[in-house]
């Protein structure tokens, strides 16, 4: 089934990942904004390592400190930014588990459980998911969703990987108790693609398209509902007619008269054959990943302004909504 | 430090965030250090297949695979250079170490038994990082070359590897941890009574958290474990040491935005804390500006002179040529390589005040236009960051 920015939005829980620096992070944040616009209250979720959001996505008022990790700080009418941090998803859970605030502060402050903490597996990840489970299932007091669109920047392919494997170890290892109850609840929401899907980010060349494939056919293992490829930093076509044409019959322009270094044909004439080429190579990779999806990837322009801050963010989001419509 | 004098290291690590070609300038150095004559090894993470196509290695697995020999000729390398590569997989390398360290094969097939171990050696922290600086410990051993490169994982703190030793040899220590190695302590609320302090009472609100069963997984896993830390915290000292000295030296590789700039210099600061040798930057796919001198300055009616000037031009070049179609679309092309370019030189100013680097120890390697995983494309950032090649 094709995906529609309707749809799209109509999931619980988004999980954009794909191999580092392929803007995984802008595009989450730019979907936040996306879903915002069209009124979805959304929280976007950046995790632990990763502090940019702030940047991309400013919260509208001062954020204390101590706020930060546990609830969502508003950013604008229905978006809300919140950085997932597992130390404190961790002393979040234990509080809700064992409803004694101190008890659960005796052991998250307890040093020889920090060491074992530090070189325990799974546990961040478990959590993490356990977090997002929660933001998604948070009812307001008529019964509605609190957070009805959680979109999270999660982690890079091999990590984002893991971050997806965890449940199923879980279960594999536990029967019965709370953490198997709790764990089951989790799984259900990541298999369940009418409510989770994961947004494989990439760019078209060739270690991220390879990248992606695998990203795919490892999530799809994993029993988790896959959304379209996003496929980012299309560099805008040249709009030169006939390019051969002009490049020869630049060959023909005197050198050292031009009155800027802009018509200067041996500047123009390398920048051109630089797009040219760069134009080539990423129609090449993007044919790749059609015939490798049995269909077309999402193309997202690259943007000359860059994606540091939010106006461009809201660019990006203006190409994601054009992209996806 | 020039870049020559980098190939003088033993060790040579490759640290950067994900995407700025970490890999690329990892086999450009091991390529470099055979033409230079010296059997060199590059231990990648990155499952590039062109890239083991062009070095004509085959597949990359957990073996070191050569570089055949008459490829290396064709690339310059003299008689006495080698090089091989080989792609880090951490559940083998996990499972060579239970097999060199367990005490006893019950030991040794209790740890592989464990569901957690069997899922989740990847996952255990800093697994991933360990098992790299485990390799490269093994390699280095069997003496067999003259440089080792090392492309590290590219975690979102992609240093994570110089904690991953200490953070498992801290696996050692612990009342917690005591506890938990002791499944009886565990099992047995009577047991737990023999044990005072916090750790106790921690684990009994665990306990009432996770249920029994996943606390007497773990503790498993751990207790499998228990017998080969000792042997485990032995090796993560000898990395920690390798990783420290002189002869070991970290190539930071970092893209020219700003953000990854940033990200560059907090690693530098972390190096610089860790006692690291760093021996230089690679700024890798900055745009470059055709001719010599700077890009000009952003300036509209500049462009438009320029336009106006260049479609002239064209239209006497070639009287058939829609000249002002050309000359739009060819000015505005030179137009954003400018501005991409001062971008980038501003990126690279800021890195240079920021590091405290010798001038030849930065380097910057334009973007090409293709993909660089072919041994023409390793060849051509070669001569970038090292000059002209060696004689043949």
């Amino acid at each position: 089934m094709k995906e529609t920015l309707a749809s799209l939005l109509s999931r619980r829980l988004l999980l954009v990942t794909g191999k580092g620096g392929t803007g995984k992070t802008r595009i989450a944040a730019a979907l936040g904004v996306l879903a915002a616009r069209r009124g979805v209250r959304t929280v976007v979720v950046e995790l632990g390592d990763s502090d940019v959001l702030p940047e991309l996505l400013p919260p509208s008022r001062g954020q204390r400190a101590a706020e930060r990790g546990r609830e969502p700080q508003p950013v604008a009418l229905n978006l809300f930014t919140l950085r997932l941090v597992p130390e404190e998803a961790l002393l979040e859970y234990l509080e809700l588990q064992l409803r004694v605030r101190t008890l659960a502060r005796a052991i998250v402050g307890n040093a020889g459980f920090h060491r074992f903490l530090d070189a325990a597996p799974g546990w961040r990840e478990l959590l993490t998911l356990g977090k997002l489970w929660h933001l998604a299932s948070l009812e307001d007091s008529a019964g509605a969703p609190r957070w009805p669109l959680v979109v999270v920047d999660a982690p890079a392919t091999g990590h984002g990987l893991s971050l997806l494997s965890v449940p199923s170890v879980v279960l594999d290892t536990v029967r019965m108790g709370p953490l198997r109850r709790n764990t089951d609840r989790v799984q259900a929401l990541m298999t369940d693609a009418a409510r989770t899907l994961v947004l494989p980010v990439t760019l078209p060349e060739e270690l991220p398209v390879n990248e992606t494939l695998e990203l795919r056919a490892r999530v799809r293992e994993l029993g988790v509902g896959l959304g379209p490829v996003l496929a980012n930093g299309i560099e805008p076509a040249l709009g030169l007619d006939q390019p051969e044409r002009a490049l020869a019959a630049l060959e023909r322009v005197p050198r050292g008269q031009a009155p800027s270094p802009l018509a200067e044909p041996d500047v123009v004439g390398a920048a051109a054959r630089h797009r040219l080429a760069r134009a080539a190579m990423q129609r090449g990779f993007l044919a790749v990943l059609a015939r490798r999806l049995d269909e077309a990837p999402v193309e997202l322009p690259w943007l000359a302004g860059g994606v540091d801050d939010p106006p461009g963010v809201q660019a990006l989001a203006d190409a994601l909504g054009g992209a996806l419509a | 430090m020039k870049p020559d004098r980098w190939l003088d290291c033993r060790v040579l690590v490759t640290v950067g965030t994900g995407g700025v070609g970490k890999t690329t300038i990892a086999a450009v150095l091991g390529l470099e250090a055979a033409r230079a004559g010296k059997r060199a090894l590059v231990m990648t993470i990155d499952p590039a297949r062109r890239l083991a196509d062009a070095l004509g290695t085959g597949p990359l697995d957990h073996e070191a695979r050569e570089v055949p020999r008459e490829r290396l000729q064709a690339l310059g390398v003299p008689d006495g250079g080698a090089l091989a590569a080989l792609m880090l997989d951490t559940k083998r390398t996990f499972d060579e170490l239970v097999e060199r360290l367990a005490p006893t094969p019950e030991v040794r097939e209790r740890i592989f038994a464990n569901p957690i171990y069997r899922n989740l050696s990847d996952a255990l922290a800093g697994s991933r990082e360990y098992s790299a600086t485990e390799k490269l410990l093994q390699v280095i051993g069997n003496g067999r070359y003259d440089l080792v490169v090392l492309d590290t994982p590219p975690a979102a703190h992609a240093l994570d590897f110089l904690d991953a030793p200490r953070r498992l040899s801290g696996f050692l220590d612990g009342q917690f941890l005591k506890l938990l190695l002791h499944p009886a302590a565990v099992v047995g609320r009577a047991s737990l009574r023999l044990f005072r302090s916090g750790s106790e009472f921690v684990l009994r609100a665990l306990e009432r958290v996770t249920g029994l069963e996943f606390l007497t997984a773990i503790s498993e896993f751990l207790l499998a474990f228990e017998e080969l830390l000792a042997g485990f915290g032995e090796r993560a000292r000898e990395v920690a040491r390798l990783l420290r000295d002189p002869s070991c030296g970290f190539v930071l590789v970092a893209g020219p935005d700003l953000s990854q700039a940033k990200r560059a210099e907090s690693f530098w600061e972390r190096l610089q804390s860790e006692g690291i040798h760093l021996v230089g930057l690679v700024l890798n796919r900055v745009h470059p500006w055709p001719v010599a001198g700077d890009p000009p300055a952003e300036d509209p009616a500049a462009a438009e002179r320029a336009q106006r000037w260049l479609a002239a031009a064209l239209a006497a070049a070639d009287p058939g040529l829609d000249a002002g179609n050309a000359a739009a679309a060819l000015v505005s092309a030179a137009r954003a390589q400018a501005a991409l370019a001062r971008r980038d030189a501003a990126v690279r100013e800021r890195l240079e005040r920021a590091l405290p680097l010798e001038g030849d120890a930065f380097r910057a390697v334009p973007l090409f236009a293709d993909d660089v995983h072919a041994i023409e494309g390793l060849a051509r950032i070669a001569r970038e960051i090292f000059g002209a090649p060696r004689g043949p």
